[in-house]
Order: structure tokens, then C-alpha cells, then sequence
């Protein structure tokens, strides 16, 4: 059999790499240039494993796509009203703009749904090639086809080798240029080989569910801070209108946390029990649910180089993400649209190593994504500096709002600990980039949870409908995973020091990370051998890669599932 | 020969009218399970005895999906019968359409069918194109070989399994226990899809006719061939509940809860989801 092979392969069919595959294409046809690429996912379907919130601006889709409006372009709604809401425990706060970030306020941003929206760029990319002659130009959709390693030659990327299970040799697809836009799944074994990491990733974990409701909330967008996570963990909720009498309810979870035990699922069944939530699910029906991981590190963890000989890294992979604009889609597009005109450009020149493809890293980062990663730099870490803001205001704040409304309720929060203020004060530097610190380390979430952590137990808001809330088992049911037979896409490399890990948490009453921070039930301590175990229930998986960030040990590796196994993020 | 049928996808509410029937242009469209039992024998036998495999479906012209599809798990030629005077055919008429289109395609040992379909779940299509072939039929076929000449099939009766011989050709319709499809290969679909670019390999590969093509009678297909009638059709409600997870520390505790629960105020388990 032939060697396969394209001039590029796109690794991951997210809006990223499908954004770098676009860029290419287009910039072919409008060169008249010969060209075949091919985009790999490994979803069942392209989306099937894509999720985010999203609420995005438009500047990337308009770049790429300038009649989106009218072209089919998936748009859930349109951001009618935007709010930035602060939830105590029985009552919410909707703050006043003059005291919410403008970064917050996203009226005429688009509602979208990541999963569609990869489905329709991957169905419109080979629309695009349709009436070309196929031997000018050829794109290539492979779905349910996993990168399973990266194949070198002196160094070089040459290609993957697709699934596992492969033949070797045989089910490898060789390119010229590899476009690695899979969110670390590989190419984080390129970061660690050419030691191009600057700084540790900060993850943060985000769960989703989709509901059917009785009222129409279209275009209204909530953020919301305050409960339900008040054990200091970073995060906050989200809830956005969709058409057709939907509702996206969030939660998003910071990984660096001292808690062992998150429990994502039920962190969005609690903001669930909120009065305010109640209100508008009662009556409804979910119709499913989702997880992934979000690279919140910013400006410090983009890797030193974006390229490296034979392959570029793009998106979630490089960690382009902007916490403090909630700007992930945008940023991860314009990352794939600048790649693939640098890819191109080395294409026509024949070159593709890294004195070509490095330019790539210089754009995108000369660009507004830089400009912006660079005043955002600090943000996240802001909270890290100032950690009682999220360990003690934030919850005192919740109990007083409850107790005495916004503004007393915020005089009696700072009358309790007058020095909220200038913490306050120079958090806010931080996170508007205006202090400098200088260049800055992140440590790695797996070294941040505490194993000797006592939760506080939270107390739950009064009066609400069990039939809403779902054990973390039959809220998995929604995610629609599947898996072939065989399948063992988690590594454990050595069970012993998994037991022992087990044993170090369990002493306190803690669950190791990977089961206490899993949003699927895979994860599991069992009884077995007169002793407890690790197990896993893989065929529950999300391929959300919790575990392996969180593992304490690095004892666990997530690979990705073949076969076109694993969720099915339909519209999520 | 696999006889195969793209029938709604039972996993999608698309194209469901709210009286319970289909809108087929509406609804998502996939492979019928149990014919995907049926392909992968035939890929087995490729594999094995060297047999091309030629797999066969009647339908809308969107159904040659399917046809790409079997390509890719290893199929070597597609047929799609597709004639507007076919359709509302029952199994009657489906079989002599279908028989009529092996018949011109000639020099077919072996016919394979899936047990039955998903949409019509009458599993009479199999033996009736035996029937009308006047060939050996071996039905609910779970494993089978061929040697000299001569198939050996097991095959799953009430109680238990008989194990049979027959001669070429035969029709085979192949149970749900038989071995399932394997995934498809990348080396096998990359080399489907660079045949495919090629517009004149794709039709030595894909073709599409319709009656008069096959020589077929139109009188004895679609609904003028179709002796069925349907008498009425109803909907029979809405699946679906709730459920209570009870963990505990062990799997008696559980059931012990349970139990308690079950006794608690007299309740009967359906009081105790739904109240």
C-alpha cells in the first residue's frame, strides 16, 4: 500500500485547527495552488468531543467567515442583555456596571455552541472544495481517527501515526506540515521533548448542561460569582439564553485548588439549587451535559516557540485562552487563521522547518491576542497572590448578602475586615495588567490540593426540586459516551502508587484528585485484594483529562479514545 | 452480496412527527445495525477466500451514504437501486426488487442480509429474495466458513444451535450474536477516500439504476406490487422515568436503604421515583 500522505494535517477539528485547515484552504484557492490536507478527529462526528460555554466576539468568525451572518454559521443568539451576578446563598445580586469590569460586558456577542459550531466549519470546509478539481486541491475529513503518536525523522515532525490499534507503518499519515490543535493530547510530548514550556498551565475544569425550559431567556447572558464554590476554589457560573427555549447553566472550577474533592458535576448541581436557577429550569427537561478542561494560565504558559520543525501548535494546545475576557473561541481561531497563513507561505516556499513556521509565534502574539494575553497577564494569578479574596470575602460577602442586601450587606463584609480594601485595590492592578511584577512561575495543579483538606460543609439553599438535580452518575447519562470494545485510552503506570495515594488522602477522609475532581465517575477507589484500589470505569470518560492534571504523582496519562469513541457533545 | 438498508437513527428524536411517525427526509440516517453483522462476515470472507465484496441497497439516493460507508469497513463495489416507483414497497415487493437487481448483476455465491430492519423489524426480506432465487437459506446464522466449495453454518435455533451444510450459492441472514463489525481502518478509508476523488474509479466503484435498468417488472414493485395494507397505525407513549441511585458504604447497605425506603409509608417503587 501507498504511503499516505498530505502536504497538511490537522490534528484535533476544533475551531482552531479548523480554522488553520479554512486559512489554508482559502489561501490556495486564491493562489490557485495545489494542495491536499486532511483534519483528524476523533470524535465520532466532528464536535462530538468540542465543548465550551461560549459567549465569543465575533472578530475571528468575521475574518474568516465574512457573510456568517447569512451563510449558515451556527448562532445560537445574540447577547441581548449581559449581567455579572453575584449569588449568595439564597438571593443574587446583579452588579451595577459601574462596578463590573468592562471585559464582563458582553451585549452583541455571539451565543454559540462549540460543538455545532466545529460540526458546520468541518461540513463547510469540504463545501468550500466541492466544485475544485480534485487534483489541485483535496481536503480530507477523518472522524473517529485518533493522532495516536507523533512519528519524527532527525528530529523533525513528519506525522502521526493514526490509532493505537494501527498497523505500524501502515496507518501512518505522513505531512509536511503537522498542525497539532488537540489541546495537549500530543503535543504536549512536543513542548516536553523540545523544552519549550515557559511555565506550568493552569487548568481550570468547566461542566455543562443544556436544558429545554418553560420561558424564553434568548440572548441574556449571566456570569456568576459567589456561591456555590466558596472553599476558595477560582471559578464561577454561567447561564446563557439560547434560542428555542434553552438554557447553557455552567460552572467553571479552577484546578490549582487546595480541595481534593471538587466533585465538577455536583459544583453545577449545587449553583442548580439556587433560588435563582430553580426559577428558571422549573418545569424543564436537561437534554445533556458535558465537560472539558480550559488552559487559564495565559500570557507566562504560552510555550516559547509555537512551531517547531514540521509542526505548529495552535489553540487550547498553546493556551492562547484569556480568562479575564472569557475569551477562548476567538483567540483560538485567530491563533488557527495566523498559522495557517504562515503555513501556507511555508508551503510556497517549500521550508517547513522551524526558521519559517517560528514566524508564526511573532504574529500572533505582535497581534491583538498578544496585546491582550499580555495585559491579562496577571489576572489569574492575582487571585493566587490575594487568596483571601476567594477564601474569605467572597464567602463572607455571600453570607451578608443574603443577611442585609448588596450595599449594607458590602459595608459589614468591609467594616469585618476593613483590609478588603487595598487587598481589593491592588488585586485590581493585577488583573488590569497596570502593576508589573515582572515575568512570573505557575506551580502545576497537580501539586495544589491538600490531602489533609477539611471541607467546610456547605449549606445548601432551602426548597428546592430534587428532580433537578442529578447524581453525578445520571447526569453522565446526558454526556452520550460510548466506547468500542477494548478500549483502555486512561494509563495508570503503576497501581501501587496509587494505593498509595489513595492511603495518603484517604487517612483525612479525602478521595485522591482523580476521583474527587473526575466530572464523569471514571475515576473510583474499590475494594479489592483485601485492600483499596484505584479502578476506573473508562467506559463513563468525557476525555476531559482531569485525572492526569490533577494526579499528584503523574501516574496517570489520558490518551485519546479510537474508534470514535467516547462523548457525544451534540450541541453543546 | 450484502443486502444492506439506511433506516432513521433510533438515537436521534429528528423527523419524529408528534403522532409518532417518521419524516424520513427530516430524520438522521444510519447503517441498520443489524446489517452491520451481514457486512462484516462478507469482509471476513474477503479476507479469508478471497470473495469481492458487493454490497446492495434500495432507497433514496441519499441512501449510497451507506454504500461509502461499507467501503470504508472494506467493501469493494456499491449498488444503489433507486426508482421513485419504489417506494412504499412492502417486503414483498422489496424482495423482488431486490432479487431482480442480484439477478442482473449475475455470479453471486453468497447473499448476505442482516436478521431484520430497525424501521421494519419484519425479518422477511432475507428469505423471501431465497425464495425467489430458489437457493438455500440458512437464517439466524451466527458463525459459518466455506470450504470446498460448500458453506458450514451454526446457527442459533430455540434451545440451542444446529450446525449445517449447504451448497453454493446460498442466502445467509446473520443473527445479532454473530460477530460484531470491526472498526474501520485508516489505511482503508484514506485509500476510500482518494478513489473517491477520482470521479471516473467512483463510478467503476458506485453505481445507481433503477428498474429499467435491472429489467424489473414495475408492476410487482412499490406500492402497486405491495399486497400489505396498513390498517392503522398509533402511538404508544413516551419512554422514560427517573431513577434513585442509593450509595452506601457496601452493596448491602444499599439494599438495605433500599428496602427501607420501599417499606417507608407503604410506598411501591414507582411512588418512591416519581413522589
Amino acid at each position: 500500500m501507498a504511503k499516505i500522505e498530505y502536504d497538511v494535517i490537522v490534528i484535533g477539528g476544533g475551531p482552531s485547527g479548523l480554522s488553520a485547515a479554512h486559512r489554508i484552504v482559502d489561501l490556495a484557492i486564491e493562489n490557485k495552488s495545489k494542495l491536499k490536507v486532511a483534519v483528524f478527529d476523533k470524535g465520532r462526528r466532528f464536535g462530538a468531543h468540542s465543548m465550551s460555554g461560549a459567549v465569543s466576539n465575533p472578530r475571528s468568525i468575521k475574518k474568516l467567515f465574512p457573510d456568517y451572518e447569512t451563510n449558515g454559521f451556527p448562532i445560537e443568539g445574540v447577547c441581548s442583555e449581559s449581567y455579572v451576578t453575584f449569588m449568595g446563598k439564597q438571593s443574587s445580586w446583579n452588579i451595577p456596571s459601574i462596578f463590573s469590569p468592562p471585559d464582563f460586558n458582553k451585549k452583541g456577542y455571539l451565543i454559540l455552541s462549540q460543538s455545532n459550531v466545529a460540526k458546520w466549519m468541518a461540513s463547510h470546509l469540504k463545501e468550500k472544495v466541492k466544485t475544485l478539481d480534485y487534483r489541485n486541491t483535496v481536503v480530507d475529513l477523518y472522524r473517529g481517527f485518533t493522532a495516536s503518536e507523533i512519528i519524527y525523522e532527525n528530529g523533525a515532525v513528519v506525522g502521526v501515526k493514526v490509532d493505537n490499534t494501527g498497523e505500524p507503518e501502515r496507518d501512518n499519515c505522513y505531512a509536511k506540515i503537522t498542525v497539532f490543535a488537540d489541546k495537549g493530547f500530543l503535543s504536549q510530548e512536543l513542548i516536553a521533548k523540545n523544552d519549550l514550556a515557559n511555565s506550568s498551565q493552569t487548568w481550570a475544569v468547566g461542566t455543562k448542561e443544556i436544558w429545554k425550559v418553560e420561558k424564553d431567556y434568548s440572548g441574556k447572558v449571566w456570569h456568576t460569582l459567589g456561591y456555590p464554590l466558596l472553599d476558595g476554589t477560582f471559578g464561577g457560573g454561567f447561564i446563557y439564553g439560547l434560542s428555542g427555549n434553552r438554557l447553557a447553566i455552567g460552572m467553571v472550577s479552577g484546578l490549582d485548588s487546595k480541595n481534593p474533592n471538587i466533585q465538577p458535576p455536583q459544583v453545577l448541581q449545587n449553583l442548580k439549587k439556587h433560588p435563582m436557577l430553580q426559577k428558571m429550569i422549573a418545569g424543564g427537561t436537561v437534554l445533556s451535559y458535558a465537560a472539558a478542561v480550559i488552559p487559564e494560565a495565559g500570557y507566562y504558559a504560552v510555550p516559547k516557540e509555537f512551531a517547531v520543525d514540521g509542526a505548529v501548535i495552535v489553540g487550547d494546545a498553546l493556551g492562547v485562552m484569556d480568562i479575564k475576557g472569557f475569551s477562548g473561541m476567538d483567540k483560538a481561531m485567530e491563533s488557527g487563521i495566523t498559522a495557517g497563513e504562515t503555513i501556507f507561505e511555508a508551503l510556497q516556499k517549500g521550508d517547513s522547518s522551524t526558521k519559517l513556521l517560528g514566524a508564526f509565534k511573532e504574529k500572533l502574539m505582535n497581534g491583538w491576542v498578544g496585546k491582550e494575553l499580555k495585559e491579562a497577564r496577571y489576572f489569574r494569578h492575582a487571585f493566587g497572590v490575594h487568596k483571601e479574596l476567594l477564601s474569605s470575602y467572597i464567602p463572607s460577602f455571600v453570607g451578608n448578602l443574603d443577611s442585609f442586601g448588596p450595599y449594607i450587606g458590602g459595608l459589614v463584609t468591609i467594616l469585618a475586615s476593613p483590609q478588603a480594601i487595598p487587598t481589593a485595590i491592588s488585586a485590581k492592578k493585577m488583573m488590569d495588567g497596570k502593576a508589573d511584577i515582572g515575568e512570573i512561575s505557575l506551580k502545576d495543579d497537580r501539586t495544589a490540593s491538600d490531602p489533609a483538606y477539611k471541607p467546610e460543609p456547605l449549606s445548601e439553599p432551602a426548597g428546592y426540586d430534587k428532580k433537578s438535580i442529578y447524581s453525578t452518575a445520571d447526569v453522565v447519562f446526558y454526556a452520550n459516551t460510548h466506547y468500542h470494545d477494548g478500549n483502555e485510552h486512561i494509563e495508570e503506570f503503576d497501581s501501587e502508587t496509587c494505593s498509595e495515594c489513595i492511603e495518603k488522602y484517604g487517612i483525612n477522609n479525602n478521595p485522591p484528585p482523580c476521583v474527587g475532581d473526575c466530572t464523569a465517575e471514571v475515576h473510583e477507589v474499590a475494594e479489592k485484594d483485601g485492600g483499596k484500589r484505584h479502578h476506573m470505569n473508562l467506559e463513563n470518560c468525557v476525555q476531559c483529562r482531569t485525572c492526569e492534571l490533577v494526579c499528584p504523582e503523574k501516574n496517570l496519562k489520558v490518551n485519546g479514545a479510537y474508534h470514535g469513541s467516547g462523548p457525544d457533545f451534540a450541541g453543546m | 452480496m450484502v443486502f444492506i438498508k439506511q433506516v432513521p437513527d433510533t438515537k436521534s428524536k429528528a423527523g419524529v412527527n408528534p403522532d409518532g411517525t417518521i419524516d424520513r427526509a427530516r430524520a438522521k440516517r444510519m447503517l441498520n445495525p443489524f446489517d452491520r453483522f451481514a457486512l462484516q462476515k462478507a469482509i471476513e470472507l474477503k479476507k479469508e477466500n478471497g470473495a469481492e465484496v458487493t454490497c446492495v441497497t434500495m432507497g433514496p439516493p441519499k441512501a449510497q451514504e451507506i454504500l461509502i460507508d461499507a467501503f470504508d469497513y472494506g467493501a469493494d463495489y456499491g449498488i444503489l437501486l433507486t426508482d421513485k416507483r419504489l417506494a412504499a414497497s412492502d417486503t414483498l415487493a422489496t424482495a423482488y426488487a431486490l432479487s431482480a437487481l442480484a439477478k442482473y448483476v449475475g455470479g453471486v455465491d453468497i447473499m448476505i442480509t442482516g436478521l431484520q430492519t430497525t424501521d421494519g423489524d419484519t425479518a422477511q426480506v432475507g428469505p423471501q429474495i431465497a425464495e425467489r432465487h430458489n437457493v438455500p437459506q440458512i437464517t439466524y446464522c451466527e458463525s459459518m466458513k466455506v470450504d470446498n466449495g460448500k458453506v458450514i453454518a451454526r446457527r442459533v435455533v430455540e434451545g440451542g444451535h444446529q450446525k449445517l451444510e449447504s451448497t453454493l450459492p446460498v442466502l445467509i441472514t446473520m443473527a445479532n450474536s454473530a460477530a460484531p463489525l470491526a472498526p474501520k481502518r485508516f489505511a482503508e478509508v484514506a485509500a476510500v477516500k482518494e478513489f473517491l476523488h477520482h470521479p471516473e474509479e467512483r463510478e467503476k466503484r458506485v453505481k445507481s439504476v433503477n428498474l429499467d435498468d435491472i429489467g424489473a417488472d414495475a408492476s410487482k414493485a412499490g406500492l402497486v406490487g405491495s399486497p400489505t395494507v396498513v390498517g392503522k397505525t398509533w402511538k404508544l407513549g413516551e419512554l422514560g422515568g427517573s431513577c434513585v441511585m442509593y450509595q452506601g458504604r457496601s452493596a448491602l447497605d444499599e439494599v438495605n436503604e433500599l428496602a427501607e425506603q420501599l417499606q417507608k409509608d407503604d410506598r411501591g417503587i414507582g411512588e418512591l421515583i416519581n413522589g
